[in-house]
């Protein structure tokens, strides 16, 4: 019964030895979309496509997102990297390999909308499911533009 | 039992506050920031720099011992974030160390400029999404 235990407790700790990194990876989807849609994404000032588009970031990175659309104001945030509660999984278990293993794939982290005094920025939610990131970005009106016309495409 | 939940403690410290690569930076003549909206030009060591411009400080990315951070395209994030605070529009790669059995994190020893022209114009260094 003994030799049972002691395997399967071996078998714990080898399996969740970095825990973060298999369960979370040391990537996150994350999901960008914008009211009104089609706004120009841009991560750390490399475009990435319009709203709503997706991207696979690395978690031990902090990025800056800006939203560029016309009529609207431009809209920056950054993402931060927060601590992944899945990290604990090591400290709890005794993985002493995962709590080494963990910060250098950055599955420590996860990614989140910076914060402004514990609340997201203005115009930003967000909520996170099976680990992918949804952001959604509100933009304002620009005040200095006025729509004066719209081009059609000719048939 | 105590030593092992000190050293758990004292890895986890590390691990929280290491990952960043050591920045020093001398800036000797920094300029009025610039907006988000203003280019910056990254010269990596092949591209050459223009004629007339003002030389605004030096940076150094070091290792930090337990940074995991320190891609080519993150330094250079961080480098024109930095060139940005300080006025430079040009952020220059003088110095070059990749990634060796020594450190997993590339080493860079770069300069910062100011420069009145239209930087996009220059040959330069296009930054990727790791």
């Amino acid at each position: 019964m003994k030799i049972i235990l002691k395997s399967i407790l071996l078998t714990s700790v080898i399996l969740l030895s970095s825990c973060a990194t298999i369960i979370s990876g040391s990537r996150q989807n994350v999901e960008i979309n914008s009211e009104p849609s089609s706004a120009k994404v841009y991560i750390n000032e490399i475009e990435i496509g319009n709203t709503p588009v997706q991207q696979n970031l690395k978690r031990n990175q902090e990025y800056s997102l800006v939203l560029k659309l016309d009529g609207y104001e431009t809209y920056e945030t950054k993402l931060e990297r927060k601590f992944n509660a899945w990290y604990i999984g090591n400290i709890a278990f005794g993985g002493l390999i995962g709590i080494i293993i963990d910060p250098i794939t950055g599955a420590m982290h996860k990614l989140k909308p910076e914060d402004i005094n514990g609340s997201p920025k203005s115009g930003t939610t967000y909520n996170t499911e099976n680990g992918k990131l949804f952001i959604k970005i509100s933009m304002d009106i620009d005040s200095n533009s006025e729509k004066i016309g719209q081009l059609k495409k000719s048939e | 039992m105590k030593q092992m939940t000190k050293m758990l403690l004292l890895i986890t410290v590390i691990g929280f506050t290491s990952c960043s690569p050591k920045i020093s930076s001398n800036l000797t003549n920094p300029q009025p920031k610039l907006s988000i909206d203003e280019k910056v030009a990254l010269l990596d060591i092949e591209h050459k720099l223009p004629e007339s411009i003002v030389k605004v400080g030096d940076l150094r990315f070091q290792d930090s011992g337990f940074s995991t951070d320190c891609s080519f395209n993150s330094l250079m994030t961080q480098a024109r974030n930095e060139a940005r605070k300080n006025g430079a529009n040009i952020v220059k790669v003088v110095d070059k160390k990749k990634p060796d059995l020594w450190s997993s994190c590339y080493r860079l020893k770069i300069e910062l400029y100011k420069y009145d022209g239209d930087v996009s114009s220059l040959t330069q260094y296009k930054l990727k999404l790791d």
